[in-house]
């Protein structure tokens, strides 16, 4: 069963892990949170993400048998460790391109290994799937990357985080519990990074633009990743997944002509505002879904009548 | 002369063809799962107060019975896990997501028998049951083995009852509260052979 306290717990806890990270570190180490901004913001969303799963006993499994703890164990450290090795010389920057393409390509198949999919479609099939999960995720993340580049700030690791959050609840809210609960330690360690970027901005800015890469990273592949298992495993509907995944191109109206030269914590929040539009739509439609199948199940009480009529339509 | 020891040996290699099938057909018996005279149910406790029943629609399953050899008589059996139905469409469509079933990523539950043994009323059958991608080794009683011959058919009738727990099958803790961790499993079948 769901239990909401113990979610803001381990939603607060990791928040604060990932956060204190950073910021004892640019406290006692300012020349290091310079240097190294990116690493430190990986370790402090190793560690919060650590805290969070912990709190909310997360069964693991080695190998890993089902999707999400393949999501957890294997994609999300991937990303961890080739944001991490990003350079920022030229040559650097186009082979973390072309890793970050592989990992994207390589994402989908990881999530659905030994799945009734796999089985199911043909060798045709698997490569135009795959390929287009891989391609919709590459897509997403370079648009998001560019974005960045053009405005650099915590605007849209915080969008990227209400996306993960609401991916999590959709999932939810459509009866994988699990699938749902597993995207809070992944956005609380970008509220918290996040919040300590922007409490450290003016120490180091060229470094906080590096660090917002980084989150921008693992919020969108974290995204993907609660996204698909949500929809393949799960019953999280296609359309749904599929707005919740672009929901953060919206911050890209905010470089249209008119807007791009607002100040930057007017379009920073601009940006936001954009992002959680469509995620309240999927939301409210989330909602009606559950209501409508899945609260007689929670032992809401029904009159006789309407018992066939709304479990068994 | 020549076509003697022909004919002869043509005879040798019948008979002792003959032999062998016979000899095959009395060592086992095999049956194919028949899935309109068999059924595969359950029941868990609800809040520990009453109980919910369901039963898998989609069976499959095999055994050969040695009456004279027990011990190599075997039993297999595969469930469809996505054909669980608990008579209300939201409750089978949640079973069958990763906090329970997770059908897509583990579509079957197997029971492959590994020794039998022969008791006063039936068998005692030991094998590897698998569930949600954990394999356990378990012991039930199967009571019957009662043969029919119906419209030149033969058939054979077993049922048993075994409880498992769903938390040595890795099922979702968060799950196991409202829903009792134990199930009952109640398993009728009958064989046609083949």
């Amino acid at each position: 069963m769901p239990d909401p306290l113990l979610y803001l717990q381990a939603m607060g806890a990791a928040a604060v892990i990932s956060a204190l990270v950073v910021l004892i570190i640019a406290w006692f180490r300012p020349i290091a949170l310079a240097r190294r901004t990116p690493q430190l913001c990986i370790l402090g969303i190793g560690l919060g993400m650590m805290t969070g799963y912990g709190m909310l006993s997360f069964p693991w499994d080695w190998p890993p048998s089902n999707a999400l703890n393949r999501f957890l164990l294997i994609v999300i450290p991937a990303v961890c460790v080739l944001e991490s090795l990003a350079g920022d010389s030229p040559v650097a920057i186009r082979v973390t391109w072309i890793a970050r393409i592989v990992l994207a390509m390589l994402a989908p198949r990881i999530l659905l290994h030994g799945s009734v999919y796999l089985k199911e479609w043909n060798v045709g099939q698997s490569w135009i799937m795959l390929g287009a999960c891989g391609s919709m995720l590459s897509g997403v993340w370079i648009l998001l990357s560019r974005y960045t580049a053009r405005s650099p700030g915590i605007s849209l690791p915080i969008g990227l985080a209400l996306s993960v959050q609401s991916a999590g609840l959709a999932v939810m809210l459509a009866g994988y519990i699990k699938g749902g609960v597993a995207a809070i330690p992944i956005a609380a360690t970008l509220w918290g990074t996040a919040f300590a970027l922007w409490m450290v901005r003016s120490a180091s800015v060229d470094s906080v633009r590096g660090a917002t890469r980084v989150l921008v990273g693992i919020g969108v592949v974290g995204l993907f990743g609660i996204l698909v298992v949500g929809e393949y495993f799960g019953r999280l509907p296609s359309s749904s997944a599929f707005v919740i995944l672009v929901s953060p191109l919206m911050c890209w109206i905010t470089e249209l002509p008119g807007l791009r030269r607002m100040r930057p914590h007017l379009k920073g929040m601009l940006a936001v505002l954009l992002i959680t539009i469509p995620l309240l739509m999927v939301l409210f439609v989330a909602k009606r879904e559950f209501d409508r199948t899945m609260a007689p199940l929670l032992g809401r009480y029904l009159p006789p009548g309407s018992l066939r009529q709304e479990t068994l339509s | 002369m020549r076509q003697l020891f022909s004919a002869g040996i043509l005879m040798l290699l019948t008979s002792a063809l003959v032999a062998s099938s016979a000899g095959f057909a009395l060592a086992a018996d095999e049956y194919d799962y028949d899935l309109v005279h068999s059924s595969v149910s359950f029941k868990a406790r609800h809040l520990d107060i009453s109980w919910i029943h369901g039963r898998f629609n989609e069976v499959e399953g095999k055994f050969s019975l040695d009456r004279e050899n027990p011990a190599k008589s075997t039993f297999q059996l595969t469930i469809k896990a996505d054909s669980v139905d608990t008579a209300n469409k939201a409750r089978d469509e949640h079973l069958r997501q990763p906090d329970y079933f997770d059908t897509k990523q583990y579509p079957t539950i197997e029971f492959k028998s590994t020794s039998t043994k022969a008791i006063e009323g039936g068998y005692e059958v030991t094998g590897d049951f698998t569930m949600h991608g954990k394999t356990k080794k378990i012991t039930f009683v199967l009571k019957g083995g009662k043969e029919h011959e119906f419209r030149g058919v033969k058939r054979v009738g077993f049922s048993t009852e075994l409880s498992v727990k769903r938390s040595e099958y890795g099922f979702d803790k968060s799950g196991i509260g409202p829903i009792g961790d134990e199930v009952l499993i109640y398993i009728d079948c009958e064989g046609m052979r083949k």
